[in-house]
């Protein structure tokens, strides 16, 4: 191997009640994509958070370039040439690139040799020749708010590179990520490595791995368990290192037993917050047993049409039914009553109160209802069994159990929460969107047979993902949004993967 | 890493940062540094800050004064401090309701105004008995403060006017509009304020005889602690705290999860309008007899503060409002038996205040330098930083 650039000596955290990496020695060698591998909760998110100051190690070190270092905070990290972009982007929204790039760091001119002023116009030369380098195609004139996430996250990148990092850290940074964007971003992650950059990234998805990554670490409740050269691991075994048992990557799945119609969405256009019409006169339904999928790209009305069955955004026209009844005019309240489940897309802004804990969470959508009241009053013995019950079948980990504050829960762990609490209500129309976003393959494979066994049920299922993978795996029809209509309708067995790809890249329906 | 490595932390340090009771040792910790700056300033000016700070605890009565002018005792003292406590403790609880579902009360003054002064026309000046005038009195304030309230919360959420904005427009309004009707009606030419309402309709009782001595008794203190204890079981145990918590917290997903959050915001605005409310009978038509046109209650801005101090906490705010009472009542005692002045006492309140307000960041550095220290020490890491508000109501993470 080259030589070593970051080593890990014996790191251990705690946090109360459980230990979050537990005696760690890794060492990371320059030039090198180094992956880390493990089930939701395994500590992966804790360690890179340490070597990037944003925690402290309970015992062990740390040595960047062979030399012991202390990293109490992200500055000191940012010293040593560690960057790291976390799955939640900090950027000011109504800045341009360059002056999100440069915050901080900004170089000063004298107007009239006095006054000092920020120099974009260098700044942004230098943001344009770094993105060019490493193939980021990003314009450091954009304003961010402009900007998709994927875009953002090239910021982000960009924002390392500009401190001069070495070391670039990746928090599951595929999870918000479109298939093609995906594609774009491994290849950018390559190009950083050819230039010299090491890159440690986190990542669920195993074919990422196989595909950049030169080594990867396998992690399992805070332990190390091995460190393997990817090229000659297969992902099979890879998956066991990390579950501990072999997985099934295809699903038994039964044909599709269609029942009376569940929802019914009839010429539905709806306008988001900035009043653009993100959906327009989109028609389809769905039965009970069916698994109906949309696929499409990102940012093309998934969201608003889940928000608008559900009874977040207002219809402009068009009209939703349930079960032959019109619920277009209908409460969030009522319509859940009637039985519909959502799990949405933006887990720590809509689906979870990150400050209350986990039981809290649990009973979010039943807290009202006989058995979980006493008149005015909470039943607090029901809402503790009731999360056990539910934490305990959903395999949701937590240190401190039901009482566990959410917010620091691993991210894996919070969408399990929300996924389990949807999926308990029994509803008969389930609303799914990204649903195995930043789990484990053990828990994805887990949640899609959940799914299917719904379906199994008589429940009614929509499906909408980014990922055709999962389309293609659950789905009895597939349907495409493109640009807010729905571009093309018919039953999985009829399209395949890459004719499903095309009508998401706006391809016409003959 | 190496500098702290193997050093036991101080136990003064493992105490602040217990996190089980860091809502206590934090604002503790606060009001010590305060009083240790006062200290210091009352040095500088060549007093005692022992004697200074004795004759505050016996002007509040709190401990016996050396002597006592005919008719008055410790108890005169301990009584006449929780008369201004008792809409002290209103005020503070109307802020800290409106926080927790994620408002900003700072309208309290005005509220508590307006109930002051429509209690004072309506019942304070008519001849009513007694029995009916007090409860129609207490009634009548929460109406007044909850309708205020009402609107500042019905503005929020059909027009989205911010809260602060309108609250701040009503203070002003009401201010004046009150002024306008006391000057103008019910001016008493004398002291230039509203004319005393009829001893029947107030609700603190003036010059009750025990003994040789004249007692003054708040009728609403004790009720004001039940309401305290009230809304704490309100928020910990009730539907609709649950609901009230969610709101605060994340608007958003309380939609989601089929809240109807506005009308939520308009209920708790509405019932935190209704408290101050009280807090201005108890006020105006308890601790005095009569109002001062054209200004509102400090006390109205000081519950904002006291309500930070006690964490929002009902049962927090109950002894964060008995010890920015005692100072203030202390004060002018401490003003003519050590001669330092009166203002020392409201700077001893504003520097609880600023550095309670800077809490979050103390228990943010406690934590630190507590990893730190604990960084070489294995095993006890694992007991130190548990979550708090394991009870689901203190929440310490979120400040204003
Ligand atoms: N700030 C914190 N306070 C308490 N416990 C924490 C904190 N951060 C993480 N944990 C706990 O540490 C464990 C490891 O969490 P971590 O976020 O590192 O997992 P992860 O491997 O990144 O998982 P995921 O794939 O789900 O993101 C979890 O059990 C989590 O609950
Ligand atoms: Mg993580």
């Amino acid at each position: 191997m080259t030589e070593t650039i970051v080593e890990m000596r014996h790191i251990t955290k705690r946090f109360p009640g459980i230990i979050a990496n537990d005696d760690i020695n890794l060492s990371i060698g320059k030039g090198e994509i180094f992956a880390l591998l493990g089930e939701n909760g395994a500590g992966k998110s804790t360690l890179m958070s340490m070597l990037f100051g944003l925690y402290e190690p309970d015992e062990g070190e740390f040595l960047v370039r062979g030399q012991p270092v202390r990293i109490d905070s992200p500055n000191q990290a940012v010293a040593l040439d560690i960057g790291m972009v976390h799955q939640h982007f900090q950027l000011v929204s109504n800045f341009t690139v360059t002056e999100n790039i440069i915050m901080g760091v900004e170089t000063v001119k004298r107007r009239l040799g006095i006054f000092p002023a920020v120099d974009l116009k260098n700044s942004e030369n230098k943001v344009a020749a770094l993105s060019e380098q490493y193939g980021l195609e990003v314009d450091p004139r954009a304003v961010i708010d402009d900007l998709q996430i994927s875009e953002r996250q090239r910021v982000e990148i960009l924002k390392m590179l500009y401190r001069n990092a070495e070391i670039l850290i990746f928090d599951e940074p595929t999870a918000v990520l479109t298939p093609q964007e995906i594609q774009f971003l491994l290849q950018i992650i390559r190009n950083l490595r050819d230039n010299g950059k090491t890159v440690i990234l986190i990542t669920h998805k195993l074919d990422e791995i196989k595909q950049v990554a030169d080594r990867c670490a396998i992690l399992n409740r805070g332990r190390l368990i091995a460190v393997r050269d990817v090229r000659t691991t297969s992902t099979q075994e890879m998956a066991r290192l990390m579950v501990g048992h072999d997985i099934a990557f295809t699903l038994a799945k039964k044909p599709a037993q269609f029942g009376e119609e569940i929802l019914r969405v009839d010429k539905l256009t709806v306008e988001n917050e900035e009043k653009y019409e993100a959906l327009r006169q989109v028609s389809f339904s769905v039965h009970r047993g069916e698994i109906y999928a949309l696929a499409g790209v990102a940012g093309n009305g998934q969201v608003e049409l889940a928000d608008a069955i559900c009874g977040l955004l207002q219809a402009k026209s068009g009209r939703v039914y349930f079960r032959q009844t019109d619920i277009t005019q209908e409460s969030v309240r009522t319509r859940n009553l009637r039985g519909l489940s959502y799990i949405p897309e933006d887990r720590q802004s809509v689906g979870l109160i990150l400050d209350f804990s986990l039981q809290d969470n649990l009973v979010m959508k039943r807290y009202y209802q006989p058995g979980f009241r006493k008149g005015l009053w909470i039943n607090r013995e029901h809402w503790q069994s009731y999360a056990k019950r539910l934490s305990q079948a959903y395999d949701i980990r937590s240190a401190n159990g039901i009482q566990t504050i959410v917010r620091s829960m691993s991210g894996g762990n919070q969408q399990k929460v929300i996924i389990a609490r949807e999926i308990d209500q029994d509803s008969d129309l389930q609303i799914y969107v990204q649903p195995t976003r930043g789990l484990d393959i053990g828990a994805i494979t887990s949640i899609r047979e959940k799914l299917i066994q719904e379906r199994d049920h008589g429940k009614a299922i929509l499906l909408i993902s980014l990922e055709l993978d999962e389309i293609m795996a659950c789905a009895d029809t597939i349907g495409v949004l493109y640009h807010g209509s729905l571009q093309t309708e018919a039953p999985a067995g009829q399209l395949d993967l890459e004719t499903v790809g095309a009508y998401m890249m706006g391809a016409k329906h003959e | 890493m190496s500098k702290h490595m193997g050093k036991k932390p101080g136990w003064f340090l493992r105490l602040l940062g217990y996190k089980k009771t860091q809502f206590l040792t934090i604002p503790l910790f606060s009001i010590f540094c305060s009083l240790l700056a006062i200290a210091v300033l009352i040095l500088l000016i060549g007093k005692n800050p022992l004697t200074a700070f004795q004759s505050l605890l016996q002007g509040s009565g709190w401990l016996p004064k050396p002597n006592y002018a005919a008719g008055k005792s410790i108890l005169t003292d301990l009584l006449d401090m929780l008369d201004a406590y008792t809409p002290m403790l209103f005020a503070s609880l109307a802020v800290a309701l409106a926080f927790k579902a994620g408002l900003f009360n700072i309208g309290v003054s005005g509220q508590m105004l307006l109930a002051g002064f429509a209690a004072t026309v309506l019942v304070g000046y008519q001849d009513f008995p007694a029995g009916l005038a007090k409860p129609l009195v207490v009634l009548l304030g929460f109406i007044c403060g909850s309708l205020v309230g009402a609107l500042i919360g019905f503005l929020k959420y059909r027009f989205n006017v911010n809260e602060v904005v309108s609250s701040i427009m009503l203070n002003y309004i009401i201010q004046y509009v009150v002024g306008f009707f006391i000057q103008t009606r019910y001016v008493d030419v004398v002291s230039r304020q509203s004319r005393a309402i009829k001893a029947a309709a107030r609700l603190t009782l003036v010059d009750v005889a025990w003994g040789n001595m004249k007692l003054r008794l708040p009728l609403l203190f004790i009720p004001a602690l039940l309401v305290a204890v009230l809304l704490y079981f309100y928020l910990k145990s009730t539907v609709g705290g649950y609901e009230l918590k969610a709101v605060g917290l994340n608007r958003q997903a309380a939609r989601y999860a089929g809240i109807k959050v506005g009308k939520r915001l308009v209920s708790s605005m509405t019932l935190s309008g209704g408290l101050a409310g009280l807090a201005g009978v108890t006020y105006y038509l308890g601790y005095y007899a009569s109002i001062k046109p054209n200004e509102l209650a400090a006390l109205g801005f000081d519950s904002i503060a006291v309500s930070l101090l006690g964490n929002s906490h009902p049962l927090g705010i109950i002894f964060s409002s008995l010890l920015i009472t005692s100072l203030d009542k202390g004060s002018t005692y401490m003003n003519s038996t050590v001669g330092v002045r009166q203002e020392v006492s409201s700077l001893v309140t504003g520097m609880i205040l600023l550095f309670s307000a800077c809490s979050a960041y103390m228990r943010y550095k406690v934590d630190a330098s507590l990893r730190l220290a604990l960084a070489g020490f294995a095993g006890t890491a694992a007991a130190l930083p548990q979550q708090d508000s394991a009870d689901g109501s203190g929440k310490g993470g979120k400040k204003a």
